[in-house]
């Protein structure tokens, strides 16, 4: 869809001719063209359609007898404002003064104090005094939203925010304005809490210290903190955030807006799992297996000891990448094992590996599509993917596109998806079909009727049905972005989907394109940088391609391989097929791992512990999907060890690569500095060539912008129908899982996200549930043979015949069950434990319960010198 | 080119060499400064003879900090705002917060200071703090003796600031 095309237009403003884009709102023209600041409480762009609601931005425009809110009016040519005479003063002092009369004037003991938009107005259009001495509305205060964060309704000044990005932004039309007039007050419509993916986001909307963030409650005030800007390393969409620290601890992640890539959104996943860099449990120094046990070792020794394992190993060393892993690590790594070691079994997704041409193929700019683009586009094609899973801010970007700019979502995926809803089509096939999908749609779009049947029953759905999916994605228009999940590319889909991107001309349109979901947070740039079994640095070709994940897998269970190193993986964990993964780690010789807390894989298996690094202490670049390189900046430092001998505790990983390089003899992959490591990754890659630290800075480089990479262009693959799922009987059910978003071991660490803490849920359908018994909330076991407890979820989306469980959590996680094919049993009633979901149900006019206290504060010793 | 003083010159007359001058300057000269000297002694001494005896200070005398207490609840006056740390030019001040519970409730306000430390060999006694606090819950008392023996035993904690201080210092009297 083609993005607005903006005329100028001139109008006065204080007797000045500023220049502007026409349909400008005038206190944005204002603010960016004329320099001049009205002040505004309810008025937010990000949130849509103005409302007018405070009455703040009032500006007198001639030729309308009244004054005019500026934030509801687009800037025509020749108008005249005025925003300095005495009518637009008095009118500011009287709409401070009637915002004040209710609101309390606690700013002391308010967490927004020192920050607040409230209090800036107040000093800069307020009256100085009030004239009223009669008694303030009072309401039982702090009160309980969420877990998450705290609702003070007398600091409310009713300016709408949240109450419209819960309605129009996040879309959980959870936040409603109950009463009415002077009663208003802000609530969730029956009292729940309002516990949502994007909840956290309201904090920093409140324009006053009505809302707070429960986990930074009272923890410090604007002047105690510093703020470090980097990027969140959670999850592959890769929002930019603000952390504020005090005292070497992080306190609060804040979003540092940055329309490219997070639109100024973050996740509670983002926002609250900071908590977990400053756990107890964390791993603070090296450890080394003696016996059966693991002991803290010095670093020279783990160093030594991870040393000896790899050069015994030689080209029989595996490592497998994933998490926080920046490019600069993965570089590092990949370098040491197949430069010094002879090795290229470098793994990072949880599938296999597409095949050198596929890989490079899909990475042809002229097929990347952006995170704008999503907004923009004139449909957006979800392949298998659930954004709110794994990308979350691009949930809210595809719903914003389809909301404001008419944007036409087509869905097709097994799991019904948080954005179904919003589709214009959605197609469910089922589980682990989407190469057949791929295959099909590829089939329907060049009218190849003989693929096309067998391949939609492969996909387990029939050919109208893809047919008919086909023409709804052709008949947006001509701008069409494939969102794909890496681990829908198995077999050919690969092929398939370079297939349809040409079929539907992706290359030659501007903002169309394929978007991957990487299933790690820095996926593409570990490819990029060369940390993969078929290709080094810049897609180049190597001469001894390596395995992927699977066969790294079985050939540490086989013994075929010795070592293997896990950098921020835990494969016990994320990885399918836990039993494979089990056998593997034990017979492994020597399992070197990086990681943060001791995992089943640590305590269990590992040999050689690394302690990691959170992402608020690395130094490094990470690419985003789109291909934006960012830098994460270091905002506090590293940890110290619980002998608090200097220097022993958690140190950078690019020096502990290097280090063990150095014992190697492997002198070209050691470093002094981080910045050598980044500089050399920007010479190895040859699209990452010209790129500079500073030149990245806070905003990232899109290197397709920079850099020209050549894809030799191919005809149309010819695809074979791919081999038909695997059979099912009457009472089977054929299992898919998904990832939920707070399967995340930060989650599990967050004190303030304990209650949303990912269980296992198992999801069937009506149909399958009425024939088993099976209600809602039920206790349900799931499996064949090996078997695991979970609460049922009916939803009706979900066609007969699938069902789905959650992996990537921490307990009963789905990579336990290897077979595709399952049967769901009920177990008993659903638990009527209060912990499984804090449900509060007497919701009353001033709120409900008092909120209880928060965690208790860890109040850093002070180091005297 | 050697440097030329000119006209800046001033040629100093030192008094004539003999028996006349010498006697003058031996004894009249001594005798001068002596005569002021014993005129002084007679005056008595204006030192006082510290520690044992100290000098009053004036009321709004700025010395070592003091937190307090509601004489009636007993809670803390402080709310750990930390406004006197913004205020604090010499950075000083340090201040944590917690949040008072039903079950420890320690000062009237929803908030307390958990942590409130005063480094006292960086304080520069300019009284911000006294004047940036809103509940009155800190003033600069009349104590200036806090000479120590280690630079970390001068960081006051907030046990130390609310003791009732040892009223060391006299206060001078108004007609002092």
């Amino acid at each position: 869809m083609p993005r607005p095309v903006v005329k100028e237009i001139t109008f006065t403003l204080d007797g000045r001719e500023i220049t502007a884009p026409e349909g400008m709102i005038l206190v944005d023209a204002a603010g960016k063209y004329g320099d001049t600041e009205i002040p505004v409480f309810c008025y937010e762009p990000k949130l849509g359609q103005p409302v007018g609601a405070c009455r703040m931005c009032l500006v007198e425009i001639e030729g309308i007898p009244k004054l005019q809110t500026g934030c509801s009016t687009p800037i025509r040519d020749g108008m005249v404002v005025h925003t300095q005479t005495q009518r637009v003063h008095d009118a500011q002092r009287a709409v401070v003064e009637f915002l004040l009369i209710n609101h309390p004037l606690d700013c002391p003991v308010c967490d927004k104090g020192g920050e607040c938009p409230l209090q800036d107005i107040t000093y800069g259009w307020g009256p100085g005094t009030s004239r009223f001495i009669e008694p303030k509305r009072h309401f039982k205060k702090p009160l309980e939203l969420s877990p998450l964060i705290a609702i003070d309704r007398e600091r409310c000044i009713l300016c709408y925010r949240c109450v419209r990005y819960s309605q129009e932004v996040a879309e959980d039309y959870q936040l409603v304005l109950q009463q009415r007039g002077a009663a208003s007050y802000v609530s969730t419509f029956d009292g729940h809490p309002y516990v949502a993916p994007f909840s956290g986001n309201i904090i920093e909307l409140c324009p006053v210290g009505a809302l707070t963030s429960r986990a930074y409650r009272f923890r410090a005030r604007p002047w105690d903190i510093e703020g470090a800007g980097t990027v969140c390393a959670g999850c592959t969409a890769q929002c930019n955030v603000e952390l504020t620290v005090r005292d070497e601890r992080v306190l609060r992640v804040l979003s540092r807006d940055h329309s490219e890539v997070d639109d100024g959104w973050l996740c509670d996943k983002g926002r609250f799992s900071y908590q977990a860099v400053h756990a107890e449990e964390r791993i603070t120094q090296p450890l080394v297996r003696e016996g059966a046990e693991l002991h803290p070792a010095s670093w020279e020794k783990a160093i030594e000891a991870a040393a000896a394992a790899l050069k015994k190993a030689g080209d029989r060393a595996a490592a497998l990448a994933g998490g926080t892993t920046t490019n600069e690590e993965a570089f590092l790594l990949s370098g040491l094992l197949r430069d010094k070691l002879g090795s290229s079994h470098l793994a990072t997704g949880v599938g296999g590996e597409q095949p050198l041409d596929v890989v490079r193929a899909l990475a042809d700019p002229k097929l990347q599509a952006t995170v704008p683009d999503l907004e923009f586009a004139h449909t957006v094609l979800l392949v298998d993917c659930d954004p709110i899973d794994e990308a979350p801010v691009w949930d809210l970007r595809i719903r914003k596109g389809v909301r404001r700019h008419g944007t036409k979502l087509v869905v097709a995926s097994a799991r019904p998806t948080a954005l179904d809803q919003n589709a214009a089509a959605t197609l469910r096939f089922a589980p682990g079909g989407a190469e057949g999908f791929l295959v099909a749609l590829d089939a329907a779009l060049s009218g190849d009727a003989g693929n096309l049947g067998g391949a939609a029953s492969a996909a387990g759905t029939n050919a109208t049905a893809i047919q008919e999916f086909a023409d709804a994605l052709r008949a947006g228009g001509e701008e069409v972005v494939i969102v794909y999940g890496d681990r829908a590319l198995r077999g050919s889909a690969g092929r398939a989907l370079l297939n349809i991107a040409s079929r539907l001309n992706l290359a030659n349109v501007a903002n169309a394109g394929l978007l991957e979901l990487p299933s790690t947070p820095n996926g593409r740039g570990l490819r990029e940088v060369g940390f993969a079994a078929g290709h080094g640095p810049g897609f180049s070709t190597i001469s001894a391609p390596g395995h992927g994940a699977e066969a790294i897998a079985s050939g540490l269970a086989s013994g075929d391989l010795h070592t293997v190193w896990l950098h921020h993986v835990d494969p016990l964990r994320n990885y399918p097929n836990r039993p494979a993964w089990e056998k593997a780690l034990g017979t492994a010789q020597t399992v070197i791992a990086v990681e943060s807390q001791l995992t089943d894989t640590v305590r269990e298996y590992a040999d050689v512990v690394f302690p990691a690094e959170a992402y608020p202490e690395k130094e490094g670049t990470i690419t985003h999907p789109d291909g934006r390189v960012q830098r994460l900046r270091q905002a506090i430092g590293h940890p110290r060890a619980a002998s608090d001998v200097p220097g022993s505790g958690v140190r950078a990983l690019w020096q502990v690569i290097s280090d063990v390089a150095r014992e190697l003899g492997h002198s070209a992959g050691t470093a002094i500095a981080g910045a050598v490591v980044s500089k050399r990754v920007f010479e190895a890659v040859p699209f990452y060539n010209g790129m500079t630290l500073d030149g990245i800075g806070g905003r990232g480089l899109r290197w397709q912008e920079h850099a020209t990479f050549e894809v030799e262009q191919s005809d149309p693959f010819v695809l074979a129908v791919p081999a038909s799922l695997p059979a099912k009987g009457e009472s089977e059910l054929r299992l898919g899982t998904f990832r939920p978003l707070w399967a995340h071991k930060d989650v599990d660490l967050s004190p303030a996200l304990q209650f949303i803490r990912a269980k296992q849920v198992v999801e069937l359908s009506k149909a399958d549930a009425d024939a088993r018994g099976i209600g809602e909330g039920d206790r349900v076991e799931i499996g064949n043979g090996t078997r695991i407890p979970g609460t049922a979820r009916i939803r009706a989306a979900i066609p007969a015949g699938s069902v789905f469980v959650a992996e990537g959590i921490a307990e009963h996680n789905a990579n336990v069950l290897t077979h595709g094919i399952v049967e769901v049993h009920r177990v008993g009633p659903g638990s009527t434990d209060a912990t499984s979901i804090p449900i509060q149900s007497t919701p009353a006019v001033e709120g409900r319960a008092e909120m209880p206290p928060s965690a208790g504060l860890p109040i850093p010793p002070r180091e005297v010198t | 080119m050697p440097y030329d003083p000119g006209d800046d010159v001033v040629v100093i007359h030192q008094p004539r060499e003999g028996a006349a001058s010498g006697t003058f300057r031996a004894f009249a000269a001594t005798l001068k400064g002596l005569k002021m000297t014993f005129s002084r002694a007679v005056e008595g001494t204006t030192t006082i003879g510290y520690p044992e005896e100290k000098t009053p200070v004036y009321p709004r005398f700025r010395g070592r900090h003091k937190l307090h207490r509601f004489e009636d609840t007993g809670l803390e006056k402080c709310v750990g705002c930390s406004l006197c740390a913004a205020a604090c030019p010499a950075d000083c001040i340090r201040v944590v917060a917690a949040e008072n519970t039903p079950e420890n409730r320690v000062s009237a306000g929803e908030r307390y200071a958990a942590v409130y430390e005063i480094n006292l060999s960086r304080c520069i006694f300019c009284g911000y703090c006294e004047i940036a606090c809103p509940f009155d819950a800190i003033t600069l008392g009349h104590d200036y003796e806090m000479a120590d023996y280690n630079r970390s035993d001068l960081i006051f904690t907030k046990e130390m600031l609310l003791a009732e201080p040892l009223e060391r210092t006299p206060l001078r009297t108004p007609d002092e």
